[in-house]
This record gives C-alpha cells, structure tokens and sequence, in this order.
C-alpha cells in the first residue's frame, strides 16, 4: 500500500501537467487565429477591440500551464557538463540539492503570486473592454507553480528510488 | 558589506548554482531574489519574484518568442526544408561541392520561416548528410556545413535570438530584422566560399554530384517562391506597420500552417507535435526572461552595469577595444552556457555600456547575433555540433574539424561587421526612416 500511493500521487500529477499542457497549446493555437482574423478585419475596417486583452490571458495561460510539463520533459536549460564528469554520489546530491532549491523557489513564486491575485479580487482590477477580471491569471500562475512543485518532489522521489534499484 | 561586494557576491553564487545544475531560469531567479533581499529587504523581494514571473507571463510583448517558434516548428514538420534543400540541390549540385552549398542555400531559405539552430541543424543533417554520403562526400565536410548553416538562423530574420535582444534592449524589432539580412547573406556568401576553395584545396571532400536540366531546376523553385512570400509578408508586414511583431508572429504562424495544409505536407501528429515543441520551447525561453527580470532588478538597484560602463568608458582605450573585449566575453560565455541563456543573461548588463560608449544598440545586435552564431558552434556548449553528431553517428572531433574553416570565414565577417556599421545599419536606415 505504502510504495503504491506515491506511484498513484505521481500518476495523477502527471496526467494534470499533461492536461494543463494540452490546455497550453490550446491557447497558443487559439492566439493565432483570434490574432489573424483581427489583423485581416482591422485591415477591412472592422477589428475586434477586445483581441489584445484576450491574447494577454491566454498568453499566460500558454506559458504557465507548460511549465510541469516542460519540467517533466526535461525541457528547461540547465548547465550540467560540469556535473556529469563527477561521480554519481556528489550527481545525486547536487540533483537532490537543486531540485530542493527549485521547489523552494516556486514556492516562493506560487505562495506570492496567489497573495498578489487576492490583491487584484480584493481591488476588483479588470480588463477595459470585456471586464474580465484580473486575478484569475495570478490565481492559475500560482496554481502551476505548486503542481510544478510537486512534479520536482516527484522527480527527487524517482530518482533516489532509481539510484536504489 | 558594500553594494558592489553584495553584487560580486551573487554573481559568484550565481555561477555556484549553474555548476551544481540548478535550471538557468531558477538559478537567475534566486540569486536576484537572495540579492534584492539583502540590499533591500526580503519582503520587497518576495513581491518583486511573484511580480516579475506574473509580468513576464502576462506580457504582450513576450509572446512573439513562442509565435515564431511555433512558425518555425510548423515549417519544420510540414517538411519546406527538403523542399527547399531540393532547389538548392538542382542549382548547385554538379560543381564541386555543390551539394553542400546547396545547403547552404537552402538554409538560407529555410531560416525565413524558421528561427531555431538546432531545428536547422537536425532538419539538414537528416536531409542533407545522407544526400552528401550518396556522393562521397567526407564527413568533415557534410557534418562540419549542416552544424555550421543551422547557424544562420541567428541572424537571418524572423531570429528568435534578436527578437529576444531586441525585447531587451527596447529596440524596433522590425529594424533589428532588416539590418540583420545584409550580414547573414554577407555570412551565407562566405559559406559558399569558404566551400568553394576547401574543395579546390582537396578535391576528395566535395565531388561533385548529378547535373540537372533546367525544367527540374525551375519546377523546384515553387517552394521557394512559397517560402519568399511568406517571410515578405512576415518582415514587410512588420517593417511597414501593418502590425506588431506579436501579430507578424501570428500570421506568419497561420500563413505557413496554411502552405503546408493546402500543399498536404503536415499530418496530424507532426501538427501536434510542432505545437507542443513550441510550447515548450517557449516555456523555457519565458521562464529564462521571467529570471533574468528578477536578476536585472537586482542589478538595478546595485547599478552594476553603470559602474561596469563608468570603468570601462574611464578606460584611456579606444571604443572598439571594449567593444571586441565584450565580443570575447560573449565568445567565452556563449561557448559555456546555452545561448538563449547567455544572451537572456548578458544583454541587460552590456547594452547600457554600448548606448554609453555612443554605439547604434541595433548594429550591436547584429554583431552580437554573430557572435552568438560563433559561440553555438564552440565548444564545449557547441549545441549544433551535438545534434549533428546525434543524429548522423558521426564522432563529435570529425564534427568540430569540420566547422573550424567556418569559424575562420565568420570571425572575417565579426571584424567587417565591427569596423563598417553601415553593412548592418544602410538597410534599415533606407527601408524604415
């Protein structure tokens, strides 16, 4: 039971980070054509006002909702020529290290960032044209940043156990 | 303990975390955020972290980094490039060495859609490394073009490193993007040289291959003409104002998508899998600036690039003494860590010093964008040389020997572009008064 719950945790943050990466390309897809059919109306004399503040939710949607997948991925650039010359003990203890670090900082980003969105709800701050509110993006960054959190815990989990095995 | 040695500091603790492999973004992130803490205070420095990420990701501006990756990606999966590398292919081939300055050609055109190196390196090392064995061309040779041409796109525009530079340096992206066609055709032609005499020097590296008729030659230009069109409308677009650079993104994405569906070159799993390469892709390259926002804020308030560029314009040097003294750091830099990375970090602290020695910002980027070219190439970081030894199985020495006459007629390049300004800056000073 024990070993099976973290493989089932695991399992479930997976198949999140890959949702929200669907999500993502979504948004990204969805950027182009709302920005290319504005671009070709705007040139007939009839664009559509609320494009730019549409692009700007989706963009962070785009990028935010990535960021779990890209870490599980291994997409994100790290200088490690240096550490693979050295012997596996000191590898494990620098990844242990890092991936410790990182859960660290996106704590910090995603602990903020959620403070900053109560911030935007409590003041009520909202787009000018469709009025959409603001602190949903701050809200869905902060909520990325603690699932990406969890896929680093995860990553430290599988790694000591792949050392063991 | 003084701001300056705060700040000596954390640059040491910043290369301390690359070394133990922190990720970039992070590692610029929290040295910035410990750096702002102790200079400020840690409560700033919190808000200042969350403020900075939520920026980068919400920001308009941005946004045009993974638009034109996802353009790129589009291009590479739809398959323009073998295409592309057939015209060069049909023109160049008979005449020794032609093949590979069919590559060179072909890149060339490719790197109107697409802004990634190491896209263009994979994408001609599977086209063109086999067409090259086909006809006895040495390894050296065929690995030591395809890692050196993905280069190009470094330079030629739509180029993700100067779109990046120029969202950093707040400069036009669209004038960024017109002085950098005259030095990369500048830098394509001495490709083309260079491969020339190699192959009069030893006739054994580049025979010469099949001669083709001119109805094969013409009927192959279609692609090109297709690509043509799409960069015009892509750079004109952008160049005359009809719309932003998030929106020449855009359609560039929509018009290449479009070439590729009408010509049925893409598949339903290549789409999908070129949308999710450029999430990806843009993902890192968002979460290296959301880091280097965080780091620039603690280089702000110690005011290190104002007192780097005091000391170094208190220098009884010449002007272009510092500049090459720059260049060698970007070589030495770009060479170790990832380039993207190297550009993210580095661009911040040198800029003010070029703005302040009373250089164009726009001709620095293009010659950075060269340098930029050279340090992919160097190693140890020499990320083109991986992917074509990767994908060829070819050892990286033969790949290294292969890209130092490159490097040679780049570096030639480097000082024109240095000491004559107006190679980079006449267009567009003509096109975008």
């Amino acid at each position: 039971m024990r070993s099976e719950s973290p493989g089932r945790v695991l399992g479930f943050v997976r198949r999140i980070s890959r949702l929200m990466f669907w999500i993502s390309c979504g948004a990204i897809l969805t950027i182009v054509f709302l920005t290319t059919v504005d671009v070709v109306s705007r040139r007939l004399g009839n664009p559509i006002d609320f494009t730019y503040e549409l692009v700007l939710y989706l963009g962070a949607i785009t990028i935010g909702f990535a960021i779990p997948q890209a870490t599980i991925d291994r997409a994100h650039v790290v200088m490690d020529f240096l550490t693979v010359q050295l012997p596996p003990g000191l590898q494990r203890a620098f990844n242990i290290t890092t991936r410790f670090l990182a859960i660290a900082m996106f704590g910090i980003i995603g602990w903020h960032t959620i403070k900053m969105g109560s911030y935007l709800h409590t003041t009520g701050q909202a787009s000018a044209i469709l009025n959409i509110p603001d602190y949903p993006v701050a809200y869905g960054i902060g909520f990325c940043c603690f699932i990406e959190c969890v896929v680093l815990f995860f990553d430290v989990l599988e790694g000591s156990r792949g050392q063991e095995q | 303990m003084s701001v300056e040695v705060i700040g000596i500091l954390i640059i040491i603790l910043l290369f301390v975390l690359f070394v133990m492999g922190l990720e970039i973004s992070l590692a610029m992130a929290l040295a910035g955020f410990i750096g702002y803490g102790v200079i400020v205070n840690f409560e700033a420095a919190f808000s200042i972290v969350a403020m900075d990420f939520y920026t980068v990701f919400s920001s308009y501006g941005f946004l045009v980094i993974p638009l034109f990756i996802l353009m790129g990606q589009i291009g590479t999966g739809g398959g323009i490039s073998k295409a592309l590398y057939d015209s060069g292919y049909r023109f160049l081939g008979h005449i020794p060495g032609g093949l590979a300055m069919g590559t060179v050609a072909a890149a060339t055109a490719f790197k109107a859609i697409c802004g990634s190196a190491t896209a263009t390196a994979a994408t001609f090392a599977t086209i063109a490394v086999p067409e090259m064995d086909r006809y006895g061309y040495r390894k050296v040779l065929s690995c030591g073009t395809v890692a050196t041409v993905g280069t190009l796109g470094c330079i030629l525009p739509p180029s993700v490193s100067l779109i990046i530079y120029a969202v950093l340096a707040d400069v036009s992206v669209g004038k960024l993007f017109l002085a950098g066609i005259v030095p990369g055709l500048l830098l394509a032609v001495s490709f083309v040289v260079t491969l020339y005499a190699w192959c009069k020097i030893d006739p054994t590296v580049g025979p010469r291959g099949e001669k083709s008729t001119w109805k094969e030659r013409f009927r192959s230009l279609t692609s090109v003409a297709w690509v043509l069109g799409v960069f015009i409308l892509v750079v004109g677009g952008l160049t005359m104002g009809f719309f932003s650079p998030t929106e020449a993104g855009s359609i560039g994405t929509f018009a290449v998508l479009a070439l590729v569906v009408i010509k049925r070159d893409i598949t339903w799993k290549r789409f999908m899998e070129s949308v999710m390469g450029s999430v990806r892709l843009g993902c890192m390259v968002l979460m290296l600036l959301a880091g280097a926002t965080v780091l620039g804020h603690f280089f702000a308030v110690t005011k290190m690039p104002f007192i780097i560029a005091d000391w170094l314009t208190g220098l009884h040097v010449h002007r272009s003494v510092v500049i090459i003294l720059i260049l060698i750091v970007f070589l030495i830099g770009g060479s170790f860590i990832e380039d993207m990375a190297f550009t993210i970090l580095s661009i911040p602290i040198f800029v003010p010093i070029i703005i302040k020695l009373g250089y164009d910002p726009i001709w620095f980027g293009v010659v950075f964008a060269v340098t930029a070219m050279m340090g992919i190439i160097l190693p140890p970081m020499a990320m083109t040389v991986f992917v074509v030894s990767g994908i060829t199985k070819v050892p990286i020495g033969t790949v290294y020997k292969g890209i130092y006459p490159f490097l040679l007629c780049m570096s030639v390049c480097l000082l024109i572009l240095v000491f004559f300004p107006e190679v980079s800056l006449w267009l567009p000073r003509i096109l975008m008064k």
